[in-house]
């Protein structure tokens, strides 16, 4: 049996460490700001509420987004600051509404991003240490490194942006490289009779207007004829085989971290990839890890992604034996302007699931 | 209440003649009470049956959470109560009636878009040209979410709609639809159109059990007797309770 108090106690003093403020955001938060942010999917596991007013609020369903909406909102944007927070978050679960624990830490603002992130892995192993986990999995995965894997590879620069918004979503990434290699195979089409774009815009607009749509509301005119003929440059501008050969590749790449590290660093000497930047940032918190606890297997999964586009640099998940998710963090810049930084803001941050803590020591 | 079994039938339309029909031709004639307006029904080959007469979405909601023990509803409406319908519903046997499909249909003048892929494309973008998310209009809050989810779109939100959700887009509303379609024809005269890949699902009516009521073993004695008298799948379906 555990002292679930004691355990908890321990987790509140590393929460409220020497430079680290401790906030408690409100349980009550509306919802709209989740919706902006990451959209149907995780509304979904929202618990809401309707004001009488028709704002719909939801229960914290977790803490990140409300502590650095409350950091842009005071103008604090830029400057470094910790949070540390422990407290009940609620989600809709498969079975009905569930109230977890979640305790963290989110670092803003910090003049070295890489050693935020240290302090953040540091974190989360004393976390796990105070639940006497000590040899937990660790999973790596790079954002940055994704990002820059793109940007050398060869193809049309309208494929870009399409491929990495399916970066952490393997189906939707497989069925659109699918796609893209089924294109490649087709014989080009003969181009289509140019249609002039104003008047393709002046047919669409006539059509909206006949079958009682307002051209002036949602998608106008102008926005379908250009995308349709976007649609065919996309048709025409073919992503190359040995591209797409080499992100298959690339995501799969899956392995002990160092080993997985060398053979992206040798498929990008192959391909003469500048990828040093992010290799070098990953070597390091792989070597940080390993330092924090050395008998705990650190992995590199080249396809890891949270869904949400505002993860940046480098994101992990720490796992217990069970293979359960105990804490989940990493770099998160572009959230700040999300949120309405007007300036860039480094964040770096990690939550971890204390009942998932408890079960795990207890088995 | 009597400790009976309760079996819900759709309260109005074609659904409530057809659910009729089907049952009287297998021996199983339900008389409404009174009149037309009242929601509760007797069958006389079986006293001890309450009928109820329900909405089609409640009695997709009750089957599920055990509030009655049989109904006639949509498949569509199940799935939409439950993302794991197999747990708490049991399938007796298709009616062959109410078949529409669950559809995505867009404005007809979206020439660029055809599949689903160019709706995930539009939505990638939509924000950032007109400062709102795209909307989707439905009353199939859940499907729509799994679907898209399944597909990869992600910045979108979802209107509801409970009634003519074909005019969503023509109001301004919403962008587009889900929603369910027999012929396509209303969909068409609000000038929309099905995606190419844009059939969610496929459903019709179909008599179900609740897994999740209270199946004592008089209870499931019952069950097996209107069975019996339907005669519609072999005896033993309690076993699968």
């Amino acid at each position: 049996m555990i002292n679930t108090f004691e355990r908890r106690t321990a987790l509140a003093h590393l929460v409220e460490a020497e430079g680290v403020a401790r906030v408690n955001p409100p349980m009550l938060l509306e919802a709209g700001q989740y919706f902006e942010l990451a959209g149907e999917e995780f509304g979904r596991s929202l618990l809401m509420s309707l004001a009488n007013d028709g704002i719909e609020y939801c229960l914290r369903p977790e803490f990140t987004v409300p502590i650095v909406a409350q950091y842009v909102a005071q103008g604090l944007a830029g400057s470094p600051v910790a949070y540390g927070y422990m407290g009940p978050v609620f989600r809709q679960g498969t079975e009905g509404p569930v109230e977890y624990v979640q305790a963290g830490v989110e670092l803003l603002g910090q003049l070295d991003p890489e050693q935020a992130l240290d302090e953040v892995l540091t974190f989360a192993r004393r976390a796990l240490g105070a639940y006497r986990i000590t040899t937990p999995k660790v999973r790596l995965g790079g954002v940055e490194l994704f990002e820059a894997v793109l940007a050398h590879a060869e193809m049309p620069d309208v494929w870009r942006p399409r491929i990495r918004a399916r970066f952490g979503h393997p189906e939707a990434m497989t069925r659109l490289l699918d796609r893209l290699a089924e294109s490649y195979a087709d014989k080009p089409e003969a181009a289509a009779e140019p249609i002039d774009k104003a008047e393709l815009t002046e047919y669409v607009a006539d059509r909206m207007i006949a079958a009682g749509f307002n051209p002036a509301e949602g998608r106008h005119p102008e926005e379908v004829a250009e995308r349709y003929y976007e649609k065919q440059a996309l048709a025409a501008a073919h992503v190359p085989l040995p591209t797409i050969d080499l992100l298959r590749l690339y995501l799969s790449i899956e392995g002990r971290a160092s080993t997985a590290l060398d053979e992206i660093e040798a498929l990008a000497s192959v391909y003469k990839f500048d990828l040093s930047a992010p290799l070098v940032a990953l070597r390091h918190h792989n070597a940080t890890l390993k330092a924090l606890a050395p008998q705990s297997t650190v992995t590199f999964d080249a396809s890891f992604s949270p869904r949400l586009e505002y993860y940046t640099g480098i994101v992990f998940e720490m796992l217990g034996q069970s293979g359960a998710v105990l804490a989940t963090g990493g770099q998160y810049d572009r959230l700040l302007q999300r949120l309405g930084a007007t300036v860039p803001v480094t964040a770096a941050g990690c939550a971890v699931w204390v009942e998932r803590l408890e079960q795990e020591m207890q088995s | 209440m009597s400790n009976g079994l309760t079996l819900a039938i759709p309260s109005k339309g074609r659904l409530e003649e057809q659910s009729r029909e089907i049952f009287a031709a297998a021996g199983l004639v339900i008389e409404r009470a009174s009149n037309s307006r009242s929601y509760f029904g007797t069958a006389a080959r079986l006293p001890d049956l309450s009928i109820r007469f329900m909405p089609a979405g409640d009695i997709a909601r009750e089957l599920i959470r055990g509030g009655i023990d049989l109904g006639v509803t949509g498949q569509d409406l199940i799935e939409e109560s439950s993302e794991d319908s197999e747990v708490s519903v049991l399938t007796v046997r298709s009616l062959g009636f109410g078949q529409a499909d669950v559809v995505i249909a867009v404005p007809d003048p979206w020439i660029d878009v055809t599949q689903i892929v160019d709706l995930a494309d539009v939505a990638a973008d939509f924000r950032s040209r007109h400062g709102r998310w795209l909307r989707v209009a439905t009353k199939y809050i859940d499907l729509t979410r799994r679907h898209f989810a399944q597909h990869g779109i992600i910045e979108y939100r979802v209107v509801e709609s409970n009634g003519a959700t074909e005019a969503a887009p023509a109001t301004g509303s919403a962008d587009f639809i889900v929603d369910i379609t027999s012929s396509g024809s209303t969909l068409t005269a609000n000038g929309l159109r099905v995606l190419e890949d844009g059939v969610i699902m496929k459903s019709e009516a179909k008599l179900f059990v609740s897994r999740t009521a209270e199946w004592t073993p008089m209870r499931k004695a019952q069950l097996e007797a209107l069975m019996s008298v339907l005669n519609w799948v072999p005896p033993g379906i309690t076993t699968r309770l």
